[in-house]
């Protein structure tokens, strides 16, 4: 069996001249928590249609637990926790929804069920088109969690869900699911729970994947550093932007510190500042409207 | 033992738990063969990988500064971790940089600068 709970090769998706999904490779190791990040339209939930069945790839392909999505869509379902579209039976209330779902999955547990309903506070007896867009998100995790699958694909589990919430939520990922070595991968674009929760990430902007890598890798990697005198040339790999105002240049760095703080030095340069970068202020600088043309940056 | 991670900080939340268990090694909070939070439960309550806190688990284990007993947790070790003294040197070289860039940018003279550090380390001498 493969190390990767989900693998993509080239995956590509078009809707006629829009490629919304441009050549991705996606490795998410068994166990890990994969936070999958990019804004509005970058094609996150593109991505996980593909991988749920619900959408073909017009190139490229998925592997969910060594399945191929498209054509394995029972095997992927079967063991796979998938909450994308937040839509279920309308006229049905939660407790009816939860026995409904049940025969489908033979590691159904109905002892979470009734846990994780308490630990979300889910209004078990309202029909689901009554339940407030919070609600109804929560519902449909509920359901995903209760199949007690290996692998939980969660499309923007936290959006509209109160403070409170969203830390349940994530205490029983962490707690359930991480715990037990079964794998998550996660869209958002609340990079705060990331960051806290994830141990891969990666970054889609305009169908491409921009950057995969173990978030502590990225945190040591990345720095933001403040120069004054002489310039060293700004092209160089590991340079992601360099801007220079009143004699003060700012590097933002994505790799060899050490030697770059060398370089400078040796052409007379004082170092006024190496900061450390946090995911947003990454994300922002990967994404960010001022830097288009960033190369394709991988680190294993 | 409290643990608090700050994720958006920008430092490796492993190396914070790192840090946060040997402040409180230092302070006495924890002391010699005391236990540890198993792995599960402390992430569980920082809502942080499990993963990460293995990580740091591991580097402290490495460092000297705990053990791990098959099957039974992880302990607080005795003595001291012995470092080696590039070790000592790598770490301890950010900071005498930054000492260096905030005098120079203050003008203050070399022998001053010198000066300045002996002092502190005579002070810390001093104590008991």
């Amino acid at each position: 069996m493969s190390d990767l709970a989900i693998e993509t090769h080239a995956l590509s998706k078009r809707f006629g001249d829009l490629a919304a999904l441009d050549r991705v490779n996606i490795h998410v190791e068994r166990g890990s928590i994969y936070g999958f990040l990019g804004r509005n339209g970058a094609g996150k939930t593109t991505a996980i249609r593909i991988m749920a069945g619900l959408s073909p790839a017009t190139g490229g392909s998925a592997r969910v637990l060594g399945f191929e999505a498209g054509r394995d869509s029972i095997e992927i379902l079967e063991r796979t926790g998938f909450v994308i579209d937040k839509m279920l039976l309308p006229y049905m209330t939660g407790r009816e929804l939860l026995r409904f779902n049940k025969g489908f999955f033979p590691a159904w547990s109905d002892a979470q069920a009734r846990r994780y309903a308490d630990a979300l506070e889910i209004p078990m007896d309202r029909k689901f088109r009554k339940l407030s867009h919070g609600s109804k998100t929560k519902l449909c995790l509920l359901l995903a969690l209760a199949q007690n699958p290996e692998l939980l694909i969660l499309d923007e589990p936290t959006s509209g869900l109160d403070p409170v919430i969203t830390d349940q939520l994530l205490r029983v990922l962490v707690e359930d699911f991480a715990n037990d070595g079964r794998t998550i991968f996660m869209s958002s674009h609340h990079l705060s729970e990331v960051e806290k929760i994830a141990d891969w990430v990666g970054i889609l902007d305009h169908g491409r994947l921009l950057l995969e890598a173990r978030l502590d890798d990225i945190r040591s990697a990345y720095r933001r550093i403040r120069v004054t005198g002489e310039r060293v040339p700004s092209k160089s790999p590991e340079i992601l932007t360099a801007s220079s105002s009143e004699g003060i240049t700012e590097y933002v760095l994505c790799a060899g510190e050490e030697k770059f703080l060398a370089d400078l030095r040796n052409n007379g340069a004082t170092i006024l500042e190496v900061l450390p970068m946090n995911l947003s202020e990454i994300f922002i600088e990967l994404v960010g409207k001022e830097n288009h043309n960033v190369p394709v940056e991988t680190m294993a | 033992m409290i643990v608090r991670v700050h994720p958006a900080s920008g430092v490796p939340i492993y190396l914070q738990i790192e840090s946060q268990v040997k402040h409180a090694i230092a302070a006495q909070a924890i002391r010699q063969d005391d236990p540890l939070p198993p792995v599960r439960k402390l992430a569980a309550e920082l809502r942080v990988n499990p993963n990460t806190v293995a990580r740091a688990y591991q580097n402290l284990e490495r460092d000297g500064v705990i053990r791990t007993v098959q099957g039974g947790g992880c302990y607080v070790n005795g003595q001291a971790p012995r470092l080696l003294k590039p070790e000592k040197i790598r770490r301890l070289k950010p900071l005498a940089t930054q000492l260096a860039v905030e005098s120079r940018q203050l003008l203050l003279p070399r022998e001053d600068t010198l000066r300045l550090l002996e002092e502190s380390l005579n002070e810390l001498e001093k104590q008991p």
